[in-house]
């Protein structure tokens, strides 16, 4: 299993993309680490707030995919350089300020991946 | 064997092989190094030196994530006040213990790497990296090997290709696999590719005036327990992986690369660790038992080029061109004074390329080419070939170019005619011009697959030739030999012995023995050692795979839970009452997994009985996530009412402690067969033995008391056992311990009948015979 540290999952966040929607929030990913797959999205936190896959929507590359929709059987590609949009709903969570953001995702090769940071709206 | 695998690779044009230095190898117990016999890396060292190959030195510490315990010796793991790889997770912890034992490691293996002159490039650690990136260990591990007289050029290999460690060392190098999920489909997923693509740009943020080397590029993937097995990784990469991984990388100026791996291995004894199996194929050009395989033909191919056009001085040219699915790279060869098109097809079908210079070319599905443009030789200028090269011999008047037929292609010679590449074997045409001559020769692809470059020598017909001149044939050969000055000469080998050598024979079986004396009840293990209250591996310093606990338990006890690794069996007075195989994987981690049984007046039928547990550990944790520490072993052993237990414990089978007697109970089985082999010097073979009709679902293989071998049926990807030449005699003893018998085998009685007459099959899987 390849462990990704910490500082490099965090390179994916695209810095300023966290933005308050009128029923949750959107946040901005871009694979800068290298080609490969998204097994499966366990969960999205903004600050105390935690959105389950079905609360979660990845759109990317002309797709939408509900978080539940994506699995081991089901990975979605996400190559080098390509951008995808996490929309989460059904819950407010972002505040003015700062804000914390907690994105548990799985990849065929590394297992699970827990991507931590901090933005500003 | 290694001076075999060596010659191979020499032979298929590699110049430098790549060699790992395991600590947990060469030290079995703490302040004890052991450099003799088949641990004595002097001969391997001075084999490579001998064949000719420079050699990349990789002591490690940490060396790689499919040994047993990373490389670690296990006596290191278990102390309290080191922390492995300096790391925790991925969180950095500076442990100053742990690099005194380092700078002991080193004392012992760096000397011994100087005796040699040949050592061009010096790993440190492998494929590092921590959360907050401290550079203090990576740095002590330089300035260690430094200290110690390493003066040629020091590298890490990064994993993560985002310039890692790039400033600690002298060149910075990357791993490169695009094909890591045996389950992926690299040809439908094509964008596998897209770092390598993209590779010179990292290697020239990462560090500059750093000749771009990728000192892993993947040549093969290794097998897991739960994997598919290597027949399905060989044929899912065939030989088109290998192809577009070497020539997009050149196309990328990529001027070092490392084949991972080049040739196969064996985990034979306990090499492995817990992820892998005893074949480590790696589906390698050279596979495990030292056979030629298609991807060595085509990485053949690439080196002879490579030896021929000295491609290492080239800058990228811009190319204006686009086409789907089509990646097409342009170089300047400032060597060569010409252009170099890089052109591959990632459609699934063959496709016509039309390019800027108004040349057309089909590309086969998955295939890629280099195509020279502009390139002068002796007595001619090259405009464009689409036709591919595959060596070239020379001397300063006349050269001789091999082309590869292929109906498809042509190479177009300005002032001459366009020639199409639909050819026989040595078709030939020959230009002059100045007193300078080149003539170009036709291989067709099967027979470049058996042609050989040997010095200033071409070499037809033959399946492999060493470099000491020796040329191995499988049948009746006519040999061609070729060279500027002789021109064509030839030898006819006649193969006198081999008849239907493929045909595998059954082994009789010597002799069917109970050998699980520690389970018996009369069994007197008073000298076993105590232990305390943790009973893992670690903590009663007991490394082997195989360890043994015993105990007395009272007859009021209702329950006992356990948590064991990896395959666990327990006894009472003598009776099995579980047998387990808990190893298991989800989502990559390793699950531990914790058993009740319920007990009864049937089972603890004494005032005292007797406990036994045999635990099986099919090695230590990778280490590659910084999970060392994983325990191993007995992990829990609790009782309902609690009470406490005072295991005893020993290590081994009573076969490897060598005191072994028959024993009354029948779980563990030894069967013997003996066998003889003719050793020829002027035969090379690869033998193997065979469970494919085996009816047990555990074993462990013992060759002449080596342990080469790990059968577990339920996973079903190894039923083949490599008899490495090394460890086989002219009058050789196979035992097997076969710890688990099939489900179908009621009566131990006549499990032991049925065992007299189990089919195990030797077999060869490659002859060849050997012409000087």
């Amino acid at each position: 299993m390849v462990v990704v540290p910490e500082f490099l999952i965090k390179r994916i966040y695209q810095k300023g993309s966290l933005k308050k929607t009128d029923d949750g929030a959107c946040v901005t990913l871009k694979n800068v680490l290298g080609p490969g797959f998204i097994s499966g999205f366990n969960y999205v936190k903004i600050n105390d707030v935690v959105y389950e896959p079905s609360e979660v929507k990845f759109v990317t590359n002309g797709q939408e995919l509900l978080g539940t929709e994506v699995s081991e059987a089901n990975p979605v590609a996400f190559r080098l350089g390509q951008s995808g949009t996490l929309i989460m709903t059904g819950k407010l969570s972002v505040n003015d300020g700062l804000n914390k953001i907690v994105i548990e995702a799985m990849n065929p090769e590394a297992g699970k991946v827990v991507l931590s940071v901090e933005d500003t709206v | 064997m290694a001076r075999d695998r060596f010659m191979k690779m020499k032979a298929g044009g590699y110049n430098t092989v790549d060699i790992y230095f395991n600590w947990n190898y060469h030290s079995i117990r703490q302040g004890e190094y052991d450099f003799t016999g088949i641990k004595d890396v002097r001969k391997v060292l001075k084999a490579a030196q001998d064949v000719g190959l420079f050699v990349i030195a990789r002591p490690g510490p940490f060396i790689n994530a499919e040994v047993n315990a990373g490389g670690l010796p296990f006596w290191l793991l278990r102390m309290e006040d080191v922390i492995p790889r300096n790391r925790k997770g991925t969180e950095y912890h500076y442990s100053e213990k742990y690099m005194e034992y380092i700078a002991e490691w080193y004392d012992h293996i760096i000397p011994i790497i100087r005796e040699f002159d040949n050592i061009i490039l010096f790993q440190i650690e492998n494929e590092y990296a921590t959360d907050t990136m401290e550079e203090d260990y990576m740095r002590k591990l330089y300035q260690m090997a430094r200290d110690r007289g390493i003066t040629c050029p020091i590298f890490h290999n990064d994993a993560y290709f985002a310039g890692l460690w790039a400033d600690c060392v002298d060149i910075y190098a990357l791993d490169l696999y695009p094909y890591i999920n045996p389950n992926q489909n690299w040809k439908q997923d094509n964008f596998c590719f897209d770092t390598l693509d993209n590779v010179e740009d990292i290697f020239r943020c990462a560090k500059e005036n750093s000749p771009p080397f990728i000192a892993e590029m993947q040549s093969g993937w290794f097998d897991k327990w739960d994997g598919l097995g290597y027949k399905h990784i060989r044929d899912a990469l065939g030989d088109e992986h290998i192809n577009i991984m070497t020539k997009t990388a050149i196309s990328q100026g990529v001027t070092l690369f490392n084949h991972y791996m080049v040739a196969g291995g064996t985990n034979w004894g306990d090499l492995a660790c817990d992820e892998v199996y005893t074949s480590y194929e790696f589906t390698a050009p050279i596979d495990e038992f030292g056979i030629p395989q298609s991807n060595y033909f085509k990485s053949k191919e690439l080196n002879y080029f490579l030896d021929s056009f000295d491609l290492t001085c080239t800058e990228p040219k811009d190319f204006e061109f686009s086409q789907e699915n089509i990646y097409a790279k342009l170089r300047h060869d400032n060597i060569n004074n010409c252009d170099w098109l890089f052109i591959r097809n990632m459609n699934p079908e063959s496709t016509e390329i039309k390019l800027p210079n108004g040349k057309s070319i089909i590309l086969k599905p998955y295939d890629m080419k280099i195509c020279p443009i502009d390139l002068c030789l002796k007595a001619c200028e090259v405009e464009f070939s689409d036709l591919e090269i595959f060596a070239r011999l020379q001397n300063d008047e006349e050269e001789t170019i091999f082309l590869l037929a292929d109906k498809n292609a042509n190479i177009y010679i300005k002032d001459y005619e366009t020639v199409n590449g639909n050819r026989k074997n040595y078709d030939h045409f020959t230009l002059e011009k100045d007193g300078k001559k080149t003539q170009f020769v036709f291989l067709t692809k099967d027979l470049a697959d058996r042609s050989w470059l040997l010095g200033d020598k071409m070499i037809f017909n033959a399946d492999y030739v060493l470099p000491n001149g020796v040329a191995a044939v499988e049948r009746n050969t006519e040999i061609a030999y070729y060279d500027l000055k002789y021109k064509f000469s030839t030898k006819t080998c006649i193969v006198n012995e081999f008849r239907d050598y493929t045909k595998p024979k059954t082994l009789k079986i010597s002799s069917v023995e109970f050998c699980s004396p520690e389970i018996d009840i009369d069994y007197d293990y008073s000298n076993w050692e105590k232990v305390g209250e943790k009973t893992d591996s670690l903590s009663c310093e007991l490394y082997d795979e195989f360890v043994w606990y015993k105990t007395q338990i009272p007859n009021n006890l209702t329950e006992i839970t356990l948590s064991a690794r990896h395959l666990f069996a327990v006894y009472i007075n003598g009776k099995e009452v579980l047998n387990r195989n808990s190893y298991k994987i989800e989502k990559l981690q390793e699950v531990p997994e914790t058993i009740s049984i319920p007990l009864n007046e049937k089972v603890l039928n004494k005032e005292i009985n007797e406990l036994t547990i045999l635990v099986q550990n099919l090695g230590f944790d990778k280490g590659f996530s910084g999970d060392t520490n994983n325990p191993r072993g007995l992990v829990i052993c609790e009782t309902t009412p609690q009470i406490p237990l005072d295991f005893r414990v020993c290590e081994k089978l009573s076969l490897e402690r060598k005191d072994w007697r028959e024993s009354d109970n029948p779980y563990l089985t030894k069967i013997t067969a003996n066998f003889d082999i003719d050793f020829k010097d002027d035969i090379f073979f690869a033998k193997y033995i065979s469970f494919e009709d085996f009816r047990c679902r555990r074993a462990t293989i013992f060759l002449n008391g080596v342990k080469i071998g790990r059968y577990i049926k339920r996973t079903h990807v190894q039923d083949k056992f490599y008899l490495i030449n090394e460890f086989l005699k002219p009058h050789n003893t196979l035992e097997i311990v076969v710890w688990e018998k099939d489900r179908n085998v009621k009566s131990p009685w006549g499990f032991k009948f049925d065992m007299k007459n189990v089919k195990i099959k030797l077999g060869t899987f490659k002859k060849y015979q050997l012409f000087k």
